[in-house]
Formats: C-alpha cells, structure tokens, sequence
C-alpha cells in the first residue's frame, strides 16, 4: 500500500496542485465571472516564489506565502476594472492577462531566464503539504458556500437582474470572488513551484488555462466537489490510458463538448442533483402527494440542512 | 524603412482583418465568440499548401481551395459544436467551452497529420516579383493579397447590403425571432454565414502562409488572440471596424518587431487589447455592448 | 393614509416613441393597487421604471415621499422595494430554503468576512433566518418540500418560492408583475389569500395584471393603462364599467 504511494506520488501531487487550480476557476465560474486569469495569476505566484528562493535566499515557507500575496495583489488590482464588464469580455480581457504575463515571463530573461525557466527549487513541498493545504482550501469553500456569501453568488450567476433586485451589490461580490480566485491561484502556483524543481513559462500559458476550464466543465462549477472531480478526472485520465496520452489533447476537446452539451453542469454536480432528485421521488413515493407534514420533523430537517456546499 | 515597414504592416494587417472579419460576422449574426476560428484559419492554409504540394496547383486554386475547406470546416464546427447548444438554449458560456473544445480536437488531428513539421510552400509557387517605387520594395505577392483583400471586402459588403442573400443575414443578426416570422430561415442562414466566415479564414491561412512562408499546426493561435484585440478594438460585429482595427493591429505589429523585438511586440498588442477592453469596450464602431452589467438602461 | 409609492407624470421614450407618457400614480401602504392594461400597453416598462432597469425620461418616483427617480436597483431594494417576475427566476438547482434565504439578503447583519470564515456571528445569523425563512414556508404550505430542489417541483410551487422570496426582505413595497400567469383558478385564489394578508400587514402591493377577473376582487384601486397612457382610474366596479376601458380591451 506505501508502495502505491510512492510510485505514484507525482501524480498524487499534479491531482492536488490541479485541485487547488480547479478550485480557483470554481471560484469564479459559480460567481458568473468568467474569469480565465488562473494560468496568469498561478504563474505569478510560482516565478514570485522560485525567485525569491532561488534569487533571494528566502525560507520556503514564507516564499510560497509571497507567491500567494503575489496572485492576490494582481487580482485586486484588475478586479475593480473587470467587475465592469462582463461575459466574453471579461474572458478576453483575463486571456489579455495571462498572455501579458506570459510574454513577461518568457522575454524579461535578466529576471525570469526566459524560456529556459528557473531552476534548483529545494522541492519541499511534498505529498502531506499539499494534501493539508488542499484540505483546508476545501474546508473553507464549503464554508464560504454554507453562508450568505455562497447564496449570493448562487442568485448572481443565475440571474443578475434578481440579485440586482435583492439589493446584492453584484460588482462586489464578483471582485470579492475574482480575488479568491487570484489568492487560490497564487497559492497553488507557489506550492507548484517548490514541489517541481524547475518551472518554465510555457507551464502557464493555454495549456493550462483550458485544462483549468476543462476540469471544472468536466467536475461542475457550482460545487467544490465538482472543482475535485474534474481535477481528479482529468489528472489520471492519461495514466489510466496511457496509450491515449498521445491523443490526450483530442480526448480532453471531445469530453469538453460532450460534458457541456450533454451534461451541462459536469459529472459531479450533475450527480448531486440526481441523487437529491431521486431520494425526493422516493420520499414522495412513500408518502404520497406532498402537504404539510409535521412540522417538528421538517425543522429537525432544516436545522442542520443540506446546504450545498 | 519605417514606410517600408508600414507597408508591410498593411499588408499583414490587411490579412488580419480579413481574418477578424469572418470571426466578427459571427459574433454579430450569432452572439457566438468562435474560440476554433484560429484552427478554421490553420486548415484552410493546410488545404492551400496541400493543393500546390499535392497536385501542383497554381496559387490561385490555393486560395480556393483554403476557402472552400475553411467554409466546410466551419460549417461542420456549426453542426457539431454550437447548434446542439443552441437548440437547448444553452448560455454564452457553453458555446465558448464547446468551441475550446473542438479546437483542441482541430489542433490535436492536424498535428498528427502534419507530424508537428513547419512546413513551406515551394519555391516557384509564386513568382518573386519586386517593385521599386520611390525607393521601396513591393513585392507582387504584396499586391496579389491586397488585391485579393479588396476584392474580397468588395464581394462581402455588396452581398450583405445590396443582395437578397445580405438582407436575410442582416434579418437574423437583428433578431432571430422577427426573421423567423418573415419567413426567413434561420438555421440555413447560420449555416451560410458560417460558412462564409470559414471561407475568408480559411483564405486568410493561405495568405499568411504565403506570406511568411509557414505552414504549421500552431498557426492559427497567435491568430486568433489577434482576432481579439482586433474585434474588440473595432467593435464586436463591425465590418468597417475589424478591417480598420485589422490594419492597425498589423501596422503596430509590424513595426513592433522591426523596432523593439518580437516578444515585446506580442505584450504590447495585448496591452493594448486591455485598455481598449477597460477603457472602451464597444471599440471604435461597435454596439452599446449587450453584455454589460445590469444598470439603468 | 401614506402613500408609499407616487409616480408623477413619469414618461419614457424609446428613441422618440412614448412607452409610458404623462403617468401619475399613487400606490398606498396596507392596500393592493392594480395596474392594469391590455398586452403593449407599458405595464412592464412601468415596473422596470420604478424598479431601477429604466431611466425616467421625464417626471418623478417618489417612495416614501423620497425622490429615488435615479437610484439604482440594489439601492431601491436596499430601500424596501421588492418584486416578483413575469417569468420565473430561481436558482433551478439550489433548494427552496435556499431560494427563499437569498431574499433575507438586505437584512443580513454579518459582515463579510465573518461568513466567509464560518464564524460564530455567521452562523448564529444564519439559523435565524433560516427559521424565519421556515416560518413563511409554512406559511406558504410548502414547508414539508424545504430541500426540494427548486427546479424540479411545479410552476405554482415555483411561484410561491418566488413570492416567499420577495416577501423574505420585509418590502414596504411589493411590485407583482403578473404573479398568477399560467394558474389555474384555485391556485390563483390562494394566492390572493396571501395577497390580502401581506397588505394587510401594511406592505404597499402594486398588483400589475392583464387578468380582469382576477384583479377585480382584490384591489382596492385601479389604474389602466393603454398605449402607455392611464385612461382610466378608480374603484373596480367603476371602471370595469367605463367604455373607455372595455373599448381599449377589446380594440387590443
């Protein structure tokens, strides 16, 4: 069993690092932003890190805190502009940012090493880091998707002319998620950083940017169980069938276009709200048509309700 | 030299536009943001080359045959990836990730057909022809494209705007519900203007590969990130702003690459499609943008 | 008797053509006000108006006797305007609970950050509200079908969430545009059960309907709209007998 481990801690790695980017992406698609920034802020947040390890001698730890407060600064700066728009154009304007940060990062050699990359990370990020790290990410999320704040965001992503009408300041709320976003993104980038030994810029580029969607499409994007999924879906796919890795590209498109058309809310949501759905059916099988029942077992019901995360 | 770069920036930027026009027609007649354009492009040039290389054809059966594969490429994108969306009424977003999925599987067979080879077209498959006119040099192939452009441009805006065909199209990108109760078609004319929009990318492809003399699967993305700045700069939906956006875009391009260098030229085209987006997102000609946020109307 | 709600000579113009001219209304609190009219006849663009979705292009809105002919929407919620839909908006996938909690928005103490984190205040305030959101559940008769996904229970069970949620924020205004579209009549009649007890809470209702028969019982006033212009205005009986009004249902 430690053996399994092992052999397979890089991948376990790679699904948590994704997991951690998927969970940036939800972030925003469940707020209605149509961010495409992770890729950018993600990249941020590693070179930040590698640098100020590898440049300026800094502890790891507190790097990768760097790399974080890195991705978050340039989501704050860019949220006030971008809560303005919307839809396509904040995709485009997001896509903008990370092709900025790209050319940044492969041109502006005397900093970065251009394509080359940065290399000697201490890799001191290793399994148990990322899974606690990931852990508590997720512990917040479905905290944050428990209270007000995730409710708000459920209304503004279905209907903003309703949250407009609930009186919920739709702006805030998208720059508060976009920054989330940014913050989840740094983090991860920084923690990449430190658990692979060198990154390079084209790790950031579109790559990742549509691998980060495609998890989330794929897993669902209004539940961090979905972010999980896809994240865990898509980083074992090409090990599971190694010999579609070459075609990994094709697959990855071909299930995108399925998902979206077929099963418009990703595989886990979609699951959630099958299993919801069928256990009503059942209770209303049982009995029968539904009226007012006792009203002492709905509140014991409701008390400890089943928020969706 | 910087007019001779300007030159050459308008002759690329001229291609550019022709590019955004297709991806810009879309948008205004569909509301869709074809993310799969760029491979539209890349298929068309594939096509054009594979005519010269593979039956020796002259150039101008190239540009038809890019046309033609990249009106059927397109088409064929309709039908697989954006109409199923459509008739569930599916949101902005999903025809957006539909797209980006079929162009990972567009790219990903043309790689593999193409092995990953940067391929050219032959030597004598246009002749090398230079002008001097007041101490520049205009090739003839420079002339050809623009030519071709023009004429081009010339055919589109005179079937939108003088033919019955244009009318229906114009119908529909005003709204689809009023079309249909004029007795018009919809999904025919989705399909027509798909089509129309594949052919003038799919003819773009040729151009540039004849161009720079390149024919490559990864082509067609620096493209289609072109194509945004481009529409947004312009106008989403305008045909007069995608072109002038077009030529601007090459210009600034062009002469970014003689006077400061390649990477930075690329940064600097993205930070311009930035400003333009936070500063003025309708463009130079486009819309009051529908997509904006819920205010007082 | 205050008036919570005045429109004076409000108008607005579509690029010159007049969706709504020269209105002047007056909704007041404990009563249900209908506006009625024909189908075009500007009921919509009248309630986008006082809402905050459309500029005034001339005239005022008053609420509580407070000029808000600029504020925005979130503002005028902010302010106790609240409003249902003609077609209806839930979050399909999230419980009724949930729908109707998202109403409490406005009322909502606890800062941000305290909800981001799941602090104690957060939590408090949300079992709170969730036994307030109960409350008007059973009011509402649905109160066994609280985690029933939204999306999946019928169109008059989703016209009540959308009531519960707009009565959730404690309006002193309510704006129903056509709330029983595409009800039958028993289900109709329930609702205007719900209606009454609302005004009679002392919420200002302004009832906008097509339906003549359903309005006639309810309200306490009417105003009729055509072609953007009131011609008529009064008591039910009254102008369910006025020429003028039976001319204008009939020539729609």
């Amino acid at each position: 069993m430690i053996d399994f481990f092992f052999t397979y801690e890089s991948l376990f790695d790679l699904i948590l690092v994704n997991a951690l980017l998927a969970m940036s992406q939800y972030v925003v698609l469940r707020a209605g932003v149509f961010s495409l920034g992770t890729a950018g802020f993600a990249a941020l947040g590693a070179y930040g890190c590698a640098l100020l390890v590898t440049r300026a001698g800094w502890p790891p730890a507190l790097a990768i805190a760097a790399g974080m407060a890195i991705g978050t600064a340039a989501s704050v700066l860019l949220a006030l502009p971008l809560s303005r728009l919307r839809g396509v154009f904040q995709a485009v304007a997001t896509l903008a940012f990370v092709q900025i940060v790209l050319s940044a990062t492969q041109n502006w050699v005397e900093l970065t090493n251009g394509a080359l990359g940065i290399n000697g990370i201490p890799k001191v990020v290793g399994l148990g880091t990322l899974t606690v790290v990931t852990l508590l990410v997720v512990a917040f999320l479905v905290a944050m998707g428990r209270f007000s704040f995730g409710r708000a965001l459920d209304v503004i992503r279905e209907d903003e002319t309703v949250a407009v009408s609930l009186g919920i300041s739709v702006p805030r709320y998208h720059r508060i998620a976009f920054i989330m976003s940014g913050a989840l993104a740094g983090l991860a980038g920084g923690l990449h950083a430190c658990n692979s030994y060198t990154i390079t810029p084209g790790e950031f580029g579109f790559q990742m940017l549509v691998n980060v969607l495609a998890m989330v499409v794929l897993g669902g994007r209004t539940s961090v169980w979905g972010a999980l999924a896809g994240a865990a879906i898509l980083s074992t796919l090409p090990e599971l069938f190694r010999v579609f890795a070459d075609y990994r590209n094709m697959v990855q498109g071909v299930l995108m276009m399925l998902v979206i058309v077929y099963l418009p809310r990703g595989v886990a949501d979609s699951f959630i709200v099958a299993v919801g759905d069928r256990r009503s059916r059942q209770a209303s099988a049982v009995h029968g048509p539904r009226h007012e029942t006792a009203v002492s077992v709905v509140h014991a019901a409701a008390s400890d309700a089943g928020v969706r995360p | 030299m910087f007019l001779q770069q300007i030159i050459n920036g308008i002759v690329v930027g001229s291609v550019y536009g022709l590019f955004a026009l297709g991806f810009t027609l879309l948008f205004g007649v569909n509301h869709i943001m074809n993310m799969a354009h760029g491979s539209v492009f890349m298929w068309g040039a594939f096509a054009g080359l594979y005519a010269v290389l593979g039956f020796e054809a002259p150039v101008g059966v190239a540009l038809l045959a890019g046309m033609v594969a990249g009106g059927l490429m397109s088409v064929l994108l309709d039908l697989v990836a954006f109409r199923p969306l459509r008739r569930r009424g599916a949101p902005e977003f999903s025809a957006i990730v539909s797209s980006i999925g079929a162009n990972l599987v567009l790219l990903a067979v043309a790689q593999k057909v193409s092995n990953t080879a940067v391929m050219r077209f032959p030597f004598d498959a246009f002749p090398v022809v230079v002008y001097r006119v007041f101490g520049l040099r205009i090739q003839l192939l420079q002339l050809v494209i623009m030519g071709v452009v023009l004429l081009m441009v010339a055919g589109l805006v005179h079937a939108l705007y003088r033919t019955e065909f244009g009318r229906r199209i114009r119908a529909v990108a005003f709204s689809e519900p009023t079309a249909r109760l004029l007795g018009i078609n919809p999904t025919l004319v989705n399909m027509q203007v798909f089509f129309i929009s594949g052919a003038l990318a799919g003819l773009a492809g040729v151009l540039i590969g004849l161009v720079f003399n390149s024919v490559h699967f990864g082509m067609g993305e620096p493209l289609l990130l072109r194509a945004f700045v481009i529409v947004i700069l312009g106008g989403l939906g305008s045909i007069p702003g995608a072109l002038i956006a077009g030529l601007i875009i090459g210009i600034v391009q062009t002469l970014g690459i003689a006077y400061v260098s390649a990477g930075m030229a690329e940064a600097i085209v993205f930070l311009a499609l930035f400003v333009v987006i936070l500063v003025r997102p309708t463009g130079l000609f486009g819309q009051a943008g529908a997509t904006m946020r819920v205010r007082r109307a | 008797m205050t008036q919570t709600l005045v429109l004076e000579n409000v108008a607005r113009h579509f690029g010159g053509v007049p969706a709504v001219d020269g209105l002047s209304l007056a909704v007041p609190a404990g009563r249900i006000t209908g506006l009625i009219g024909p189908n075009g006849a500007g009921k919509t663009t009248v309630v986008n108006l006082i809402t905050g979705m459309l500029h005034l292009s001339a005239g005022r809105v008053l609420l509580g006797g407070r000029d808000v002919s600029r504020e925005e929407a979130p503002e005028l919620a902010r302010a106790g305007v609240a409003r249902t839909f003609q077609n209806i908006r839930l979050v399909a996938d999230a419980s009724v609970l949930d729908n109707v909690l998202a109403g409490f928005h406005r009322h909502e103490k606890t800062g941000l950050m305290a909800n981001l984190f799941g602090l104690p205040s957060a939590r408090a305030e949300t079992a709170r509200l969730r036994a307030e959101a109960m409350t008007l559940l059973e009011r509402f008769g649905m109160a066994a079908l609280a985690l029933e996904r939204a999306g999946s229970l019928s169109y008059g069970h989703q016209r009540r969430i959308e009531m519960m949620r707009a009565l959730a924020a404690q309006p002193s205004l309510l704006l129903l545009d056509e709330p029983v579209a595409g009800m039958n009549d028993a289900e109709a009649e329930s609702l205007a059960g719900i209606f009454r007890a609302v005004a009679g809470e002392g919420v200002a209702v302004l009832l906008i309907e097509h339906n003549m028969r359903f309005v006639m019982s309810l309200c306490s006033h009417l105003y009729v709209l055509a072609s953007g212009r009131l011609i008529a205005e009064g008591a039910p009986e009254v102008v369910g007998r006025d020429p003028r009004v039976v001319e204008a249902y009939l020539g729609a």
